[in-house]
């Protein structure tokens, strides 16, 4: 057996290679240079990234010595992941329904690709103490009252519901 | 254009220093030597320590008991943030090299922990000499026992990890007088607690009449009274280290512990998780909501200079309408002729070559 934490590399490395393979196909859909296949490229490497991400969380999760998350850098990579699979799995789903991919569409993919690099840069920090990311604020962690977490996640669900009921019509 | 791709590429490559070096360190951790820092590169990369370490023990080590062994590093030339991984091993051969492995447990580290191996930052240069204090517990069988000390740390220049091991030590447990003042067997000190709070700590003893402690609190010490067991340490107002030691008199010699630390710590960064998972939920769940709103926005796509559909959609119709009035005069029906449908013909043949039958007869055919 391996340990969560050798588990984790494999995972994170899965995750961070799909997703910056993901983040150069998007940058060429976006300036629409490049092979035709980029907007494949882009939207599967992103699936394969997404995939693996669970995985990533999982094992950080349980490679972490202590109970808990004990450190705000945790809670920020456990916000920006989040972020960054909510913003993947929307893209994917906008394509899946025939959304075209334009400018704002590339954007937004490389934003997700963006975020999950900026965990992977405090995962590196948190574990060896250096990270080319040292300009960024990560002690500071934005936390929400439950209430509001509660309101945004009930906006989220209706505007899903929403843009799911407009597709099927 | 690949030329200067590669170009780039190859200047991009020799760019790079090969560093073998974890300069952040690994964190404190039971490790064996070969894992103890240097677990992500070869052990063929690394250099050797020039740095001088040494191991010091207490005279008497009696089985099972508590002891101290000091550890010192002299002349470690060290990366720029002066940290120094130290590990207590117990043979030189890279595998069943912890202190367990021999039966040693390691009560308290240099750092407050019970880890083999720790990291230190401290004034580490080729004109200091460093010294860190572990507590161990002796192995329950008395004989003869080898420590030895590890070292990993980078270098000035931050390229390559440098590895050392100090010579031998020899220790002998002797095994434990009948009469010996001691504390107990399954007793173990504490090492950490919060800012502000009185820690009050229990000893067990066994053969002992009376007991005093001694606390070493900067340069001074205070005698502290032990009353049934049991004595008090003050709060500590601010993060810091105190040590204190048990003077223990009975029928047998009398016996001194070894000076235990106790550290005072911050309180760690504490989050409610219930609310930190909700968020992560909730942001989850709007980012994916967000994009979808772009496409009930934007169903509409923006004409491209390129796309003439719209102007062959018009084309198309145009062509369309002027080939639907023949086609409406073609699609007429013939009249049927006065005995009805020819024989084997249906309506259906009838509707669409009727129009020939009749003209057929009109020539004089059939």
């Amino acid at each position: 057996m391996i340990s969560a934490g050798t588990f984790h590399v494999i995972t994170t490395e899965l995750t961070i290679g799909m997703f910056a393979l993901a983040g150069i196909a998007f940058l060429l859909c976006a300036i629409q240079k490049g092979p035709i296949s980029r907007e494949s490229v882009a939207h599967w490497a992103l699936l394969g990234g997404l995939i693996a991400t669970p995985f990533a969380i999982v094992s950080g999760v349980n490679a972490v010595s202590g109970d808990g998350i004990e450190n705000p850098m945790l809670a920020n990579k456990l916000l920006l992941s989040m972020a960054s699979a909510g913003l993947a799995v929307g893209i994917l789903l906008r394509r899946m329904w025939g959304g075209e991919v334009d400018i704002r569409h590339s954007s937004l993919g490389m934003i997700s690709v963006a975020l999950m690099l900026i965990t992977a840069g405090m995962g590196g920090e948190y574990s060896r103490g250096e990270t080319l990311l040292f300009f960024i604020p990560k002690e500071t962690v934005m936390l929400f009252p439950l209430w509001a977490s509660i309101a945004l996640l009930v906006v989220g669900l209706a505007i899903f519901s929403k843009s799911a009921i407009q597709h099927r019509s | 254009m690949r030329i200067k791709v590669a170009i780039v590429l190859l200047l991009m490559i020799l760019s790079t220093t090969i560093s073998t070096a974890n300069p952040g360190g690994k964190g404190d951790s039971i490790r064996s030597r070969d894992c103890a820092g240097s677990c992500h590169g070869s052990s063929s990369t690394n250099g050797v320590s020039g740095a001088e370490l040494d191991i010091q023990y207490q005279n008497e080590v009696y089985a099972s008991l508590l002891t101290e062994v000091q550890t010192s590093v002299s002349f470690a030339e060290v990366s720029s943030n002066n940290m120094v991984g130290l590990t207590l091993l117990v043979n030189t051969d890279g595998a069943k090299d912890l202190p367990a492995n021999d039966g040693w447990e390691v009560i308290t580290d240099p750092n407050g922990g019970t880890n083999n191996y720790v990291e230190i930052v401290d004034s580490f240069s080729l004109e200091s000499m460093v010294t860190q204090t572990w507590i161990l517990r002796a192995p329950t069988t008395p004989g003869e026992y080898t420590l030895y000390l590890g070292i990993q740390h980078g270098t000035p220049d931050g390229g390559i990890a440098m590895t050392g091991i100090s010579d031998v030590r020899q220790v002998t447990v002797s095994e434990i007088p009948e009469n010996l003042p001691r504390l107990s067997e399954d007793w173990e000190p504490v090492n950490s607690r919060g800012l502000g709070d009185e820690t009050e700590i229990t000893l067990k003893t066994v053969n002992t009449d009376s007991a005093v402690v001694e606390l070493k609190s900067g340069g001074e010490i205070i005698t502290i009274p032990v009353v049934e067991d049991k004595f008090t340490i003050p709060a500590a107002v601010n993060a810091g280290t105190v040590q204190w030691r048990v003077i223990l008199d009975g029928e047998g010699p009398t016996q001194t512990s070894p000076w235990f630390r106790l550290t005072a710590q911050e309180p760690g960064w504490e989050v409610n998780e219930f609310a930190l998972y909700m968020q992560g939920f909730a942001l989850f769940v709007l980012c994916a909501a967000a994009v979808l709103l772009q496409n009930s926005n934007n169903s509409r796509p923006e004409k491209s200079k390129y796309d003439n559909a719209s102007e062959i959609d018009s084309q198309f119709g145009q062509m369309q309408q002027e080939s639907a009035v023949p086609a409406l005069e073609h699609n007429s029906v013939a009249p049927l002729p006065e005995g009805g449908l020819p024989a084997g013909w249906t309506m259906e043949q009838w509707e669409y070559y009727g129009h020939e039958y009749a003209s057929e007869i009109n020539k004089g055919g059939y």
